[in-house]
């Protein structure tokens, strides 16, 4: 193969491809898509958590004058027998089959050419239950009698969860356990050993566009028109529920406005090809910003964690104890129990390691993906952990990280030696950006500052793999086609650019097909950080596919070595006139060995790591509780960034976004009843509460394995950005809290019981 | 949400005729933003709504008196032009400020200060500021007209004083010279957040000393509230640490304050006290 001169592509902030479409309002999006004869569905929901449906009265809805059907799961499973899906488990059903088992639970579907009708329609249908108590606590579901299922129903895909098959009495749906060393000895040897319980909460992926899903099956092949992260596998679990071979099977995504884990496997796609199966027209389903609080969320979840450490500020054992509650559906749930679990110790190098990390099913709305995959619930915990450690023993913060810290070539708590990982060049550069070791003025009135700081690290979802298509037309000009879906993260245009740079063209002039599985070849997701490294990969093998086969063509037409003929006029001179294609594939699997199933220890758990620093400086007023972040410092390690300004924007994004997680966002329940939502009640960060000083940055590094140096980065400063804000909040105040969300509320009653005058306790009114 | 009739009159006449048969489904409509909001989640079920945007009349205009007493600001009038409007920020600039953290540019560009007062929602900013400024409203209807102080128009939770038919004209405002006011957005949450409490404070101060206040507390009660025992508190004596403190315990002992997603009751009684008082220093030092 001839060696390539750069040609500009790589390191350029390439503006994103898809801007001018997008600020011109002509981007495509499936919410704008109408489709002759289509239906709309409007769905009806269950009004209790837990409970066996005894009837369901459609009479009313159905006399509405304009619906079209009104369906429930005995119509469902007249076209489909075995009318369940899920990705790690097959627990949910199309609609709620004889049970419901959260508050918000799809009961019927109403389907109408006019959505206003559908939504008028099934608000007039009313469902008689026979209410069974509900359990809403992780801690208390994992060995709660009510049972959210009957009986564990793993999927086939899934080999490690196998041994889950037909466990009966239980809510927990994986046990993932990690041995390393021996914990209890450790403990028992250590200067010091501290332990400490720490609480997320439920949260919401807020995107932009809601859900929104159109099935349109006729003549025994269906076109699925979705808002997804994955179209092949929503391809491959449709075929899979309809019986069918995958080819028949369309499934097309347009650009989507956010995802962050949400639209991934399958959320509305198994209701609307049931519906459209059953009436044989198009169907399209699209919630509503409130109903998306029922689709999927963010796992709460409760971490106890245990340190021995001696005199000399070395941290010689950790145990970690997770229980992350799932809610009534496992979505993807056993693989975030397992994935953070697994890194759930920190970024340290600590011989003797106990991890033991529970998904448990509850009666709440199902817990799946949400940008970190766990990672940020789990850095909440060993994070703040760290500094109660460094302040309890009078450690510098930053000195007893560094000691700890896991170096290039040292194994991670799975074993898996760590390589390309920056955790101390981030770790410092955020303390840079804070003026760390400059005199901070901590304050002594009414107002309180506090400065604190955080390191997190992620393993990847592996194996996964990406297969990459690059065409060169008769003219010589380039499509890509890839199944990378771009949600806003500006994928198409780093795609664009590794090809481009792979070509000797420009990036702006590569056109990429979106992905469209009767087109596009197969791509396991857009997710967890992984499209850069694992599709980016494919694409730079499918460009170089594609400069061989120029070679050979050049060698078939007898023209001299390094010949300069441009690729039109190769083309044009084998096929006497603008003909013929030169077309390149590319497939990438990174090496992976699965962990023993009872250490959880590899020598390949991941093919890369997520690395993230952050830092806060807090301003808090001590009369109210009331907390400004004056300053808050995102940097990741990104290997090298292809496009810097699309890394800085995803590493602002995740930072708001996190930071919304960490101060506002909650979703409240009261006898297993969502209480607050909507937008109004559910608060999302605004322009108004950015920090003054919002700092987003990236280390000098490469990624020895992935294309050009890159690796993803789309969750990098989500990881460690709450415990960074924690931190900053106890250097303040003095008071380490350890539930999130961080409210003035929160802040204010710490603040109060430090003093000895704590606040009375909610009236529960 | 099913279809819906939306009727324009011209004339108030033919507005009350639209309105005249008493149905809940037939509703007047300032600006819409709050309406539309409940018809999108389907709490509002409209048969038809008849906008007021062109009827004219006092519901029109933003004006002030020629003996410069009163300022008449018109029903339909947008809280933009309110905004904008140099001389609301002349003799009342307390509104002004108020606008600038109440919800966005463009519902302020739609949204109608007579169907603000007519909503009652109690989370909302304006109308605590009204009741601190000693306005009044007139209500017309098919049979007459009347004029109540804007805290006679609140009789609970979304719920008012007006009749059948009768609909709110224009608020009318004194301009008092010798007074100061401030209104104190308490939010917990993000920036955008409902406030968890409003505080509208107007006083006539004599360096320290209160000659006479009105103190209205908004958001967390069910209706904006004047605290009058707060007020007794502080009327006639000086801005004391002392008596500072017994204004905030008074207020909380008269404010039936409930804990919601916004903070806990005990939390908002905090709150109180010390936005109160902060609120009294504020004017006090202006």
């Amino acid at each position: 193969m001839v060696a390539l001169m750069p040609v500009g592509n790589i390191g350029r902030s390439v503006p994103r491809l898809e801007s001018r479409a997008k600020v011109m309002g002509q981007a495509e999006y499936t919410h704008h898509l109408r489709l002759p004869g289509m239906l709309y569905g409007k769905i009806f929901r269950s009004t209790l958590p837990h409970a066996l449906i005894k009837s369901v009265d459609t009479s009313a809805a159905k006399a509405v004058e304009g619906v079209f059907r009104v369906v429930t799961i005995d119509d469902i499973r007249t076209v489909i027998p075995h009318p369940y899906y899920g990705p790690a488990f097959h627990d949910q059903p199309v609609l709620a089959d004889g049970k419901v088992r959260f508050a918000g639970e799809p009961v019927a579907v109403v389907l109408a050419s006019d959505p206003r009708v559908a939504e008028y329609a099934a608000s007039l249908i009313t469902a008689e239950y026979e209410e069974l108590p509900a359990v809403l606590d992780e801690v208390e579901a994992a060995t709660s009698d009510i049972c959210v299922h009957d009986e564990l129903k793993p999927a086939a895909t899934f080999p490690d969860l196998q041994h889950l098959k037909g466990r009966r009495g239980t809510n927990v749906a994986l046990d993932y356990r990690l041995v390393r060393g021996n914990v209890e000895e450790a403990f028992a040897a250590a200067d010091h050993v501290f332990e400490h319980t720490f609480r997320c909460q439920q949260a919401m992926h807020t995107p932009m566009e809601p859900f929104v899903s159109i099935a349109d099956v006729r003549d025994g092949r269906m076109t699925l028109h979705t808002a997804s992260q994955g179209p092949s596998f929503v391809r491959i679990e449709m075929a899979r529920l309809l019986g069918w071979p995958e080819n028949r099977v369309r499934v097309k995504v347009p650009h989507l406005g956010g995802g962050f884990g949400g639209k991934l496997y399958i959320k509305l796609e198994a209701l609307v090809t049931s519906l459209s199966l059953l009436v044989q027209r198009p169907v399209k389903i699209s919630l509503t910003m409130e109903e998306q609080f029922f689709m999927v969320t963010k796992h709460a979840c409760t971490f106890t964690i245990k340190s021995g450490v001696n005199n000399d500020g070395k941290v010689v054992a950790r145990k970690c104890r997770i229980l992350w509650n799932g809610g009534a559906y496992a979505d993807i749930g056993p693989r975030v129990t397992q994935k953070a679990g697994f890194t759930s110790a920190g970024p340290y190098d600590i011989d003797n390691v106990e991890i033991e990390s529970l998904a448990v099913y509850t009666n709440r709305p199902p817990a799946g993906a949400l940008r970190g995959f766990g990672a940020p619930q789990a850095a909440w915990a060993y994070e703040c952990h760290t500094d109660l450690i460094a302040e309890a023993l009078n450690f510098d913060k930053i000195e007893f990280r560094r000691q700890n810290l896991l170096q290039e070539g040292r194994p991670q708590a799975s074993g898996t030696p760590v390589h390309d990982a920056a955790f101390e060049k981030a770790m410092d550069q955020v303390a840079d950006r804070l003026d760390w070791h400059k005199p901070f003025d901590r304050g002594n009135g009414r107002i309180r500052r506090g400065r604190g700081l955080a390191v997190g690290i992620k393993g990847i979802t592996s194996p996964t793999t990406s297969v990459a298509i690059v065409n060169l037309y008769g003219d010589g000009s380039c499509g890509l086609y890839i199944g990378t879906v771009d949600m806003g993260q500006g994928s198409d245009t780093v795609m664009a650019q590794i090809v481009a740079e792979v070509l000797g063209l420009d990036a702006e002039a590569v056109h990429v097909i979106h992905p469209d599985t009767d087109v596009t070849p197969y791509d396991m997701g857009t997710l967890g950080s992984r499209s850069t490294f694992h599709m980016g990969t494919a694409v730079r093998l499918a460009a170089e596919d594609v400069l061989r086969k120029i070679d050979d063509l050049a060698k078939e037409l007898g023209l001299p070595p390094n010949s300069n003929l441009p690729v039109s006029e190769m083309l044009r001179k084998k096929y006497g006139m603008q003909a013929g294609n030169i077309i390149g594939t590319g497939s990438f699997i990174p090496d992976y060995k699965k962990p023993d199933p009872e250490t959880g220890q590899t020598p390949k758990a991941t093919p890369f790591w997520g690395v993230g620093a952050n830092g806060a400086e807090v301003e808090i007023d001590t009369e109210t509780g009331e907390i400004k972040i004056v300053k808050l410092v995102s940097v990741v390690d990104a290997g090298v960034a292809i496009n810097p300004r699309a890394v800085r924007q995803q590493v602002s994004g995740a930072a708001i976004m996190q930071m919304g997680f960490t101060m506002t966002e909650n979703m409240v329940f009261r006898d297993g009843q969502l209480t607050n939502g909507s937008l109004a009640d559910y608060k999302i960060p605004s322009l108004l509460d950015m920090p003054e000083q919002f700092v987003n940055e990236y280390v000098e590094s490469r990624q020895h394995s992935g294309p050009f140096g890159a690796k993803g980065t789309g969750e990098s400063s989500t990881i460690a950005l709450s415990p960074a804000i924690g931190n900053a909040i106890a250097d303040a105040i003095g008071v380490h809290l350890t539930d999130l969300p961080l409210t003035q509320e929160s802040i204010f009653r710490a603040i109060q019981k430090k003093n000895g005058t704590p606040l009375p306790e909610d009236d529960n009114d | 949400m099913l279809g819906f009739e939306l009727s324009e009159p011209a004339t108030l006449d033919e507005a009350f005729d639209l309105l005249a048969d008493g149905d809940p489904g037939v509703r007047p409509m300032g600006g819409g933003t709050a309406l539309m909001l409940m018809m999108k989640a389907q709490i509002f079920k409209p048969e038809r709504l008849v906008s007021l945007r062109n009827v004219g009349g006092c519901f029109d205009g933003l004006r002030i008196d020629a003996d410069q007493s009163h300022i008449r600001i018109g029903g339909m009038t947008t809280f933009a032009e309110i905004e904008r409007s140099p001389m609301v920020l002349q003799h009342l600039p307390a509104v002004v400020r108020t606008m600038k953290t109440l919800a966005n540019i463009r519902v302020r560009h739609v949204a109608s200060v007579g169907g603000n007062l007519a909503h009652a929602d109690p989370h909302l900013d304006l109308p605590p500021v009204w009741m601190a400024h000693a306005a009044s409203i007139r209500i017309v209807s098919k049979s007459g007209e009347r004029v109540i102080p804007v805290e006679d128009l609140f009789a609970g939770y979304y719920e008012t004083t007006l009749g059948d038919g009768e609909l709110i004209g224009e608020v009318i405002v004194p301009v008092r010279p010798e007074w100061t006011s401030t209104y104190v957005k308490v939010t917990t949450r993000s920036a955008h957040d409902w406030p968890a409490l409003g505080i509208a404070v107007s006083a006539n101060l004599q360096g320290q000393r209160v000659n006479d206040l009105r103190l209205v507390l908004s958001a967390a009660l069910d209706r904006p509230t004047r605290l009058d025992a707060a007020e007794n508190e502080l009327r006639g004596s000086d801005l004391s640490e002392a008596a500072l403190k017994r204004a905030g315990e008074a207020a909380v002992a008269e404010a039936d304050i409930h804990s919601d997603s916004r903070g806990s009751a005990a939390y908002k009684q905090h709150l109180l006290r010390v936005h109160l008082s902060r609120a009294m220093h504020s004017l006090a030092g202006a």
